[in-house]
């Protein structure tokens, strides 16, 4: 992975929970995996669509679609979101294959084990 | 019998909402303030007519403030320019003041929607660049549907689930007013019962330097000078922003459920004057063409038309060419209704031009006023025997003439009358 400042920070994440950037924060600079997965969760909440009822608690086993009222533009969005805040490409294959919170985690998290793997 | 018209809303620099836009037309006031763009107070563009009441100037929709008498939800915001924000704002106003709720028209296949944008610059620039900057190997999964032309149509057929006509049309600054001729002609064909129209722009630096570059935009930083039509001293258009709707419907429809018809779509003429690709015709040809051919579809003569909404942007050429059309259709025969510049208050909205100023000749009929020309000093030589009040005149119009002209020479003219007056 190539050297970060610091405190690597992102504008795209301006709008998220302190805790949120520090987890960003921690990833860039220690390549901590662990601090992804609070940044997936907070962009999972944040996309969500409205007018789908209240949220319910988001857990490993939470379904995109049929939990959180997901559509596809939706899911489109997160996606671009994520790879544009980690740097990393998913394909149409690899977002057919994410229904839960925990498996897009896995997604991601396997997507930025491949550039450390490649850098 | 003729289209109604049953409801219109605003978002324009002179108000966002009917009352307060017909306080500011029949008291001249303007609705243009000092302006700064990308930072740069060198730039020759010093003023413009600014939305109140809305921060959108970010091209993330998630920065953007509008005043809270609007619901929108977010997946749809997702899906928006600025103007598009505008437009949604002008068409739940319509809606209300025709007497109509979103269910009404939600799968409706009898409603229709007719839109005008030119497309949002500042999205496409933005999400473009950002394509650019990661070699496309990816974008914004919104940035087709946000920013090409045909954004508005894209997401207000969406938003209100509209079943019937959809469509969005591009002739600059004509371009609501084609929206409106094309609805009145489905309405009139009996394809559709009712009819959203709705104009929108955008105001940013992407939206309106261009037109500096062309050379188009006043210079001026009073704004009681900047927009001045048919001043001899007149020098360049001052940009504006915002969205009007209105609701045009077939007469019996409107009847049957007892809407309030505010004005009729008596009717509506278009003419292009196969010149220059964004000057006028130095006599206005296509613009008298257009304006004739609007009067012979209300089955009207010149002498009907009791009061005349002019396009006069204050350009120097452009409004030149309209004063010697409107003289040769009216002074020519001893006629003088009054003619009205009400860009001098809004400034000129481009895409919402057309569909701003048929919905101001509807406040006017129904309202009892016809504005005057404000900022009106001396009038240029082009225009003697023109009709020009400098204030508002206390006395209803029953037929207006309403002129636009787009680049390439698109003009396009409609006939808007007091409810019964014209039965077509």
């Amino acid at each position: 992975m190539a050297p970060v400042p610091p405190n690597a920070s992102n504008p795209a994440l301006a709008r998220f929970p302190a805790e949120v950037l520090e987890a960003y924060q921690r990833y860039r600079t220690q390549g901590d995996a662990g601090a992804v997965e609070a940044v997936v969760i907070a962009a999972v909440v944040d996309y969500r669509p409205s007018g789908t009822g209240s949220a319910p608690a988001v857990a490993d086993g939470t379904l995109l679609i049929e939990d959180l009222g997901y559509d596809s533009v939706a899911v489109a969005e997160l996606v671009f979101f994520l790879e544009d805040l980690f740097d990393l490409t998913l394909s149409n294959d690899d977002i057919v294959s994410v229904r839960t919170i925990a498996e897009l985690r896995s997604c991601v998290n396997r997507k930025l084990a491949g550039k450390v793997r490649t850098a | 019998m003729n289209p109604v018209v049953t409801g219109v809303g605003f978002i324009t620099p002179i108000g966002n909402d009917r009352a307060s836009v017909e306080r500011s037309l029949r008291e001249g006031r303007h609705g243009i303030s000092p302006a700064v763009f990308l930072g740069n107070p060198d730039l020759h563009v010093k003023v413009a007519g600014v939305v109140k009441g809305f921060e959108v100037d970010s091209p993330s929709w998630r920065d953007w403030s509008w005043p809270d008498d609007y619901d929108i939800p977010k997946e749809v915001l997702r899906g928006l320019a600025p103007h598009g924000l505008y437009a949604i704002c002008a068409v739940d106003q319509a809606l209300a003041s025709a007497g109509l709720k979103h269910s009404d028209i939600a799968g409706d296949p009898t409603t229709g929607l007719y839109c005008a944008s030119a497309g949002s610059a500042m999205l496409l620039h933005h999400n473009l660049a950002q394509m650019r900057a990661v070699r496309g190997v990816r974008g914004n999964p919104m940035g087709v549907v946000s920013s090409i032309a045909g954004t508005l149509n894209f997401n207000l057929a969406a938003h209100y689930r509209i079943t019937g006509t959809v469509c969005g049309f591009v002739s600059a600054c004509a371009s609501s007013s084609h929206a409106l001729g094309y609805a009145i002609d489905d309405l009139r064909l009996g394809r559709i019962q009712r009819a959203i129209v709705v104009g929108a722009e955008e105001l940013n630096a992407d939206s309106l330097l261009p037109f500096a570059h062309m050379r188009a935009l006043s210079k001026q930083r009073d704004p009681r000078k900047a927009s001045r039509p048919f001043d001899v001293e007149r020098d360049g258009f001052v940009g504006a922003g915002g969205a009007v709707a209105v609701i045009v419907e077939d007469p019996r429809a409107a009847s049957a459920r007892r809407a309030v018809a505010l004005a009729s779509a008596a009717g509506w003429g278009q003419a292009a004057d196969g010149y220059s690709v964004a000057a006028s015709h130095p006599e206005g040809a296509g613009l008298l063409l257009a304006m004739e051919r609007a009067l012979a579809d209300a089955r009207i003569g010149p002498d009907d038309i009791d009061h005349v909404s002019a396009h006069a942007t204050s350009t120097p050429v452009g409004d030149l060419a309209e004063a010697v059309a409107l003289r040769r259709l009216f002074t020519s025969r001893n006629l003088r209704p009054p003619v009205a510049a009400t860009k001098a208050l809004t400034g000129h909205g481009l895409s919402v031009a057309g569909v701003m100023q048929a919905a101001f000749c509807i406040l006017s009929i129904a309202g009892g006023f016809m504005p005057g020309n404000a900022h009106l000093g001396v009038a240029g030589a082009e225009c003697e025997g023109l009709e020009l009040p400098r204030d508002s005149l206390r006395r209803a119009p029953t037929t207006v003439l309403s002129n636009s002209s787009g680049f390439g020479g698109s003009n396009v003219c409609h006939v808007i009358a007091a409810p019964g007056k014209i039965t077509g």
